[in-house]
């Protein structure tokens, strides 16, 4: 082998060298979400109780649902001890998918327990996102507001289902809700991307869920609210 | 993200109570939306630069295959040095980028990191494309391959800060399309009679491929899919080479028929190139 050849093979054995450590650490990474994502799962498997629970049980659910997911507060510990300073988002595209669903989990409870929209603030405290040992990590606006949107549109299957168990006044609660959520939405200029699309979706949602109400008044089902 | 953490009516004390949610809710998607506007003409701006060096680099990549197979040792000087003119006017663009980023925040070091990794997405096309074309203008100087720190180091400042990232991942995507043109240059090289580039770009190509055969796909997509590109090249070289060495055999002492021949070889060799797709 010439010496020029063997520079070469020293250039890029280093390099490969290089590349493996920064697979290596994403493999890792990646593995360190699934245990969050498992407890994801868990609540969403809790939260979908609320479709056929009699409402009596709705804020049991609800509750059960947060529980779980203060749980990853721990979980997410570990992932920060993996990512180095500052480059939280080279591997966010590891991290967000998992955000995003955390974050329509405790969207949809908290709209049930307390009629309201959480702030991405609280979203963060709930994880344990604002720790010291966790300062790495983040919740991006962008994850925020797609996950958001998530937990909105479970919103039409469950005021359909409460018709269904006789509660006539959830429907109401979800429409006001969606009508809110929507107008904000309406105030960004949104380009296009996941946001978006995500965006359109809320339209049929809005629908869906005024036509619920609609059915309703048509019946005389609905009494004003206190 | 802070700024538009405005608690919700729920989560607040009493003094905002009075606030309906409606209202609250839309004080916090005005402050997103603002946040939104301003990443976006960010990311406008990124992109903007960005392709400004996908071009830049671009130019610089045919200025050389223009000029550096020239047989004059002084035109080919002259040459490498426009390209290391135009290699620095790319640098300044990164500079802006540096900027760009840098303007995150409070200025910040870290701020400066974290916002770097943000954006990669909008700057790594440019960035491909200027490692592509400092390597094969480091090629042309060198007889060699550019190392990593050396891509880095070329794109730092003064003081010897980075000016962006060179991920391994990045350095080896441009090294793969560095082939493609070391192939184009080969292939010129021929024609104006010079024999022993060929060769060298031969030896090169082939062990810059065989050391990124040993990659598996999973750990770098694109890298797969480029290498079949480089596998094409080689091909092509091995055989421009495989002929040339025949014709050396043959006519040592007549260089004006080697370089017809070469010619031809060239051209056969591109015409079952074609073949080859075809079927």
């Amino acid at each position: 082998m010439s010496s020029r050849a063997q520079t070469v093979t020293e250039t890029l054995s280093s390099v490969i060298e290089l590349l493996e450590n920064d697979q290596n650490l994403k493999k890792q990474i990646r593995e360190s979400i699934e245990p969050i994502d498992d407890l994801s799962r868990t609540a969403i498997t809790e939260l979908n109780k609320l479709h056929s629970a009699p409402f009596s049980q709705h804020n049991e659910i609800c509750q059960n649902s947060i529980d779980i997911i203060s749980k990853t507060q721990s979980l997410w510990q570990d992932v920060a001890k993996l990512i180095p300073e500052n480059e939280f988002y080279r591997y966010q595209f590891a991290l967000g998918p998992t955000m995003r669903n955390l974050t329509t989990s405790i969207v949809l409870a908290r709209f049930i327990l307390y009629d309201d929209l959480t702030s991405a603030h609280t979203i963060s405290k709930i994880l344990g996102l604002k720790n010291d040992s966790t300062e790495v990590l983040q919740l991006s606006s962008e994850d925020y507001l797609q996950g958001v949107i998530g937990a909105v549109n479970e919103l039409p299957r469950l005021s359909i289902n409460a018709v269904t168990s006789q509660n006539f006044e959830l429907p109401i609660k979800i429409s006001s809700f969606v009508n809110d959520i929507f107008a904000s939405y309406s105030l960004l200029n949104l380009r296009n991307d996941a946001l978006r699309r995500k965006f359109d979706s809320l339209k049929y949602d809005l629908k869906k869920c005024e036509d619920v109400v609609y059915d309703l008044t048509l019946r005389g089902l609905t009494k004003p609210r206190e | 993200m802070a700024d538009v953490d405005i608690l919700m009516p729920s989560e607040a004390g009493s003094s905002s109570s009075s606030l309906s949610r409606k209202q609250h809710l839309m004080n916090t998607f005005e402050s997103y939306r603002s946040e939104l506007d301003t990443d976006n003409e960010r990311r406008e701006r990124l992109i903007i630069t960005s392709r400004s060096i996908t071009q830049l680099s671009k130019k610089l990549i045919f200025h050389l295959h223009r000029n550096a197979t020239s047989l004059s040792p002084s035109l080919k000087e002259k040459c490498l040095k426009e390209g290391r003119g135009k290699e620095r006017e790319i640098w300044k663009l990164f500079n802006k980028i540096r900027d760009e980023l840098d303007s995150i925040g409070n200025g910040g070091d870290s701020e400066a990191k974290e916002a770097y990794w943000r954006w990669n997405r909008q700057v790594s096309p440019g960035l491909e494309e200027y490692i592509e074309g400092l390597s094969f203008l480091y090629y042309l100087e060198h007889k060699s391959l550019v190392p990593l720190e050396e891509v880095q180091r070329t794109l730092s400042d003064e003081n010897g800060q980075s000016l962006v990232v060179v991920t391994p991942e990045d350095y080896i995507l441009g090294m793969s399309d560095l082939t493609g043109e070391l192939m184009r240059y080969a292939t010129n090289a021929l024609s104006t009679g010079d024999h022993n580039t060929p060769l060298e770009v031969c030896d090169f190509v082939r062990t810059v491929k065989s050391h990124f055969d040993g990659i598996p796909p999973h750990m770098l997509y694109k890298l797969s899919k480029k290498q079949e590109e480089t596998t094409r090249s080689l091909e092509k070289i091995e055989r421009v080479c495989y002929a040339l060495r025949l014709r050396l055999i043959e006519f040592a002492d007549k260089p004006e028929v080697l370089a017809m021949m070469a010619k031809r070889a060239l051209e056969d060799a591109a015409e079952k190139d074609e073949r080859g797709k075809d079927e």
